[in-house]
């Protein structure tokens, strides 16, 4: 009998009866051919593989990280509550010790969801990490958390919930913001004013083959996990950036996959896009099962991987090489300029949000407490062509007594304006309040 | 057949109107032969309209490591090392290669065809298994494989025949064991049918399946591992027959060495999701959902250095009042006076010998003994059904849904069953009963367990084909094919298969056990549909019992 080498929890959620539209990427067969060449293989005959049944996250697993507007049930559908809780399934049977590490295999993705939602942005309704590390705080008290994300397209929900929490360093690798969605992940993105230094972009040109990629592991990510000292490693498993994916310009394999998920070994893999149902997914995600469980995967390969597949050309190498130094300098060599703010000062930025998939503009406005006790209490008013006008209020995990005074007076003085909601997320008391 | 005894029933009219029981010897026909003799002592043999076996047959030759020898040649392409799973004496993977749509992704390497036939002959193997991945999606290469080299050997396995189900590990094993039980299993049915005949038996035989289902006993040589491990369907479908079995029943056969668990839901057997474990195989088999736990009334009874019961998984013997080593619960059982039988004497020092040095008296620690067991018993039905409820879903509606096993009622059979009921019950806090004639339960299962089959159908309108692995069938289609065509095909060739091996054509109770319709795009335009069906004729009766019923 074939035995994993490493005891590895599986939650497959296929969400067969559940499409974004009827010819949207994100449809009925995204996992069909992955779970016959999962079961094909039989992989869910090794012993040390677990494959485990999903439950459905309830909205307050959803509020102690989102703000939706107007309500949950407004943006959500019982499928995103599902593949959430898949990802609560996966925490569980890890951190319950039943298994080593746990692959959550669920659709829809979540990695573009902001911390506001008014809708879908990138096929994303419910940031899935996030919702999976908020419950893992809450339920299991762990603190430090890193979140690598190898999706081909720039993290950017991810980005936007972590941006202020100094304790999850969120490391995103992906196609150069200027040839993709959503634009951006670039190096200057680097972290919020109590948070300097834990958002990591890694934006690598088109064209970048299983070479640069296991560079980028070897000389920036690995290191980078080393000097963090997380107690947990997430993976953002996306799989577009193989060769075979139609909406992407990247070079990566299956092989590619299971090496990096071997070197990175994440507590918890989390699906997220990649899109090339038929001749990418199905070999990538045995590559990552068999690479999480401790297996050999020389033998995963597509059927074209010969025929297609290109090695990435030496300008490409050259250019990877200059990216790795430039973020070696900042990020490992203290090259990064932190700007010293003053405790206690408030720092506002705005921005514009587009949610390409349901056409929704959104403007923010958003206030950040420095502090150095905590990751700072936080507002946001947020305005969409919906016609919400909203100001939402987080008081964060272990939050300071004066940035927990300064979150609720930011709340009592929100539901004296002319907001049409206003929420708080008080993370303290665990008390999450709509008005 | 059982291990260590053989049941026989006589049914007519709907009734059991003979019940033996006779010691299963090392020679299965010998046995067979002193069975029929009892039971059919008094029986004009023209009368007989129907026979019906289970019997040990396959499942010996596996576990007590008889197989012929048997040579393989696999195809794989990439995954998990082909290697990984070899299995018999002269294993051969061969280049090839489809993807999981049945599209070629590498031709067969026919000079490595030749060669690996070539050697699997020079060890002197006469059998053949020839497997490929996704061969139920395009059984082309299998089909090659057996044109290139079959001539060359007295029996050739196909993996794509055994199951429509996508398991490659499992379906090399399974063709493995239908290759290597071939000869054994022919020998046995000769032999089988020479008494037969001998006994002017010539009314229908079957074979009992795990599936609960039977098959033909001529055409069960295509697929002889299928015959393996029936008995505890036997006592399923015996249930059944011998009790309505409404709600959710939970069945517990107790039996000397084990207790078998299964679960009735309003008359229909559940089916395990993927196939049973023979030995150290795991296969693609169908299967009842059944669960041996190392309990019954030979158990052995002892008491442990804390003072606390044990009883099981070790069997030591039979139980103290007829001669035994170890005390048991059939002791406490005689103990009680619960039943009539052995030496009682014998049974109370038993009794008192395990539960003296805590100052019990007999009759006091066989009360323990017996409400312990039943406790054991149910811990372990609860652990069973716990396992069914905690298997995946893979859709919204079926998450939304969360449809849960949960027992209304326990049934218990076996020959302990009076003796044991009410304990049991107690322990699950569900309604309890046992039926008459419950110590051959397996044996009326066995008679009245009506034919079973099924297919897997996938359609594939951008490859242009629909194909039914397990009935040889590959069609052409064109794009327009569709769901109601899949169905009408999928009946037409269920029945035909259900008929060919026994099942009567009259009033077959077809259903769709599964039926997905995909759309297949590319970019942004669609390219054809997927279309997949299983269909079967799920586990049931005889429609002549159900009419006297």
């Amino acid at each position: 009998m074939i035995r994993a080498a490493r005891r590895t929890g599986l939650v497959f959620f296929p969400a067969f009866d559940w499409a974004i539209s009827p010819s949207h990427p994100e449809r009925e067969e995204r996992l069909l051919y992955t779970q016959d060449q999962v079961l094909e293989e039989g992989l869910l005959d090794i012993d040390g593989i677990v494959e485990y049944r999903v439950r459905p996250a309830t909205y307050e697993d959803l509020r102690r990280v989102h703000f939706c507007v107007p309500d949950e049930a407004a943006v959500t559908t019982e499928s995103h509550l599902i593949s959430a809780g898949g990802c609560l399934v996966a925490a569980d049977a890890v951190l319950n010790g039943e298994v080593e590490s746990a692959f959550a295999l669920v659709r829809p993705p979540g990695h573009h969801s902001r911390r506001v939602v008014h809708g879908n942005r990138g096929f994303c309704n419910i940031n899935n990490e996030a919702v999976m590390i908020e419950y893992i705080r809450e339920k299991y008290g762990i603190k430090k958390i890193a979140i690598v994300d190898t999706d081909c397209h720039h993290g950017d929900g991810t980005q936007d919930i972590y941006w202020h929490d100094p304790n999850t360093l969120f490391i995103s690798i992906h196609q150069d913001g200027r040839t993709l969605y959503p634009g951006s992940g670039f190096p200057n993105e680097a972290g919020g004013p109590n948070a300097q230094g834990f958002t990591v972009n890694i934006p690598l040109p088109p064209q970048t083959g299983e070479q640069g990629f296991l560079f980028v592991m070897d000389e920036l990510v690995m290191p980078l996990l080393e000097k963090f000292e997380p107690e947990i490693v997430i993976n953002s498993a996306g799989q577009d950036n193989h060769f075979n994916d139609p909406i992407t310009n990247m070079n990566f394999s299956a092989r590619g996959y299971a090496t990096l998920n071997a070197q990175l070994k994440p507590d918890i893999a989390v699906l997220e896009g990649g899109y090339a149902v038929e001749n990418a997914l199905p070999y990538v995600n045995v590559g990552i099962i068999m690479a999480m469980a401790g297996m050999d995967t020389s033998f995963v390969k597509e059927p074209n991987y010969d025929r297609d597949y290109q090695n990435q050309p030496p300008e490409i190498t050259r250019n990877i090489k200059q990216i790795v130094e430039q973020l070696r300098g900042l990020f490992l060599e203290g090259g990064l300029k932190i700007l010293p703010y003053e405790e206690g000062i408030i720092v506002e930025r705005s921005r514009d949000v587009f949610y390409d998939t349901d056409g929704i503009h959104e403007r923010q406005h958003e206030k950040i407490r420095c502090c150095r006790q905590c990751a700072g209490a936080l507002a946001i008013a947020s305005t969409s062509n919906l016609g919400q006008h909203i100001l939402a209020v987080q008081i964060p995990v272990e939050a300071c007594v004066a940035c927990r005074q300064v979150g609720l007076a930011w709340f009592e003085e929100g539901t004296r304006g002319a907001f049409s909601h206003v929420y708080l997320q008080d993370r303290i008391r665990g008390v999450y309040e709509s008005i | 057949m059982g291990g260590t005894q053989t049941d026989a029933v006589l049914i007519d009219k709907g009734q059991v109107v003979v019940a033996t029981k006779t010691p299963t010897g090392q020679d299965l026909l010998t046995t067979l032969r002193i069975v029929l003799e009892h039971t059919l002592r008094d029986v004009d043999p023209a009368r007989l309209n129907r026979m019906g076996f289970s019997t040990t047959m396959a499942t010996n030759a596996i576990v007590q490591d008889r197989l012929e020898d048997t040579g393989m040649i696999v195809s794989a392409g990439p995954g998990m090392d082909p290697e990984w799973f070899a299995v018999g004496p002269s294993y051969h993977v061969v280049e090839g290669c489809l993807d999981h749509q049945g599209f070629e992704a590498k031709p067969l390497n026919r000079a490595a065809v030749m060669d690996a036939a070539g050697r699997i002959q020079e060890e002197k193997i006469k059998v053949i298994g020839i497997t490929g991945k996704f061969s139920v999606r395009n059984p082309s290469h299998e089909l090659r494989i057996t044109d290139w080299v079959g001539s060359s050997f007295s029996h050739v396995a196909m993996g794509h025949r055994v199951s429509g189900l996508l398991n490659f590990p499992r379906r090399i094993v399974t063709t493995y064991l239908n290759a290597a039980l071939h000869g054994l299993h022919r020998e046995f049915l000769e032999a089988l049918v020479h008494i037969l005949n001998e006994k002017g038996l010539s009314a229908p035989r079957y074979l009992l399946k795990p599936d609960g289902g039977t098959i033909n006993l001529d055409k069960s040589i295509d697929s002889p591992a299928s015959t393996a491990q029936s008995g505890p369907a036997a006592s399923v479908m015996g249930a059944l027959a011998l009790d309505d079995c409404e709600g959710t029943t939970l069945v517990l056969d107790v039996g000397g060495t084990t207790t078998d668990m299964s679960v009735v839901l309003n008359g229909t057997p559940l089916l395990k999701p993927h196939g049973i474990r023979l030995g150290p195989f795991q296969t693609l088999i169908r299967s009842l959902m059944t669960h041996s736990s190392g309990i019954g009334g030979d158990s052995e009874v002892r008491m442990t250095e804390k003072g606390a019961l044990k009883i099981g998984p070790v069997r030591r013997g039979i139980p103290m009042a007829m001669g035994g080593p170890a005390a048991t619960p059939t002791d406490a059982m005689i103990t009680l006076d619960l039943l009539k039988t052995g030496n009682r004497g014998f049974a109370k020092a038993a009794m008192e010998a395990v539960g003296g040095p805590l100052g019990w008296d007999a009759a006091t620690t066989a009360q323990r003994v017996l409400k312990h067991m039943a406790e054991t018993i149910a811990e372990s039905a609860k652990a069973f059904i716990c396992g069914i409820n905690s298997q995946p879903v893979y859709t919204i509606h079926e998450v939304l849904e969360n449809q849960k096993i949960e027992p209304t009622s326990v049934l218990i059979i076996g020959g302990a069953a009076p003796q044991i009921a009410e304990c049991i019950g107690r322990a699950l806090g569900l309604p309890h009963r046992f039926p008459h004639h419950h110590g051959v339960a397996n044996a009326v299962g066995a008679a009245v367990a009506r034919v079973t089959s099924e297919i897997t159908l996938q359609a594939d309108t951008e490859r242009g084909s629909v194909i039914i692995p397990e009935a040889n069938v590959e069609n052409k289609i064109n794009s327009s094919f569709d769901i109601e065509q899949a169905v009408n095909l999928g009946r037409e060739l269920l029945a035909r298969r259900a008929v060919r091996i026994g099942a009567e054509e009259k009033g077959l109770e077809i259903s769709i056990t599964e039926k997905q319709v995909f759309n297949m795009i590319r970019g942004y335009s669609r390219t054809g549909k997927n279309i997949r069906l299983k269909m079967g004729i799920a586990p049931g009766l005889i429609p002549e019992w159900k009419r006297s019923h």
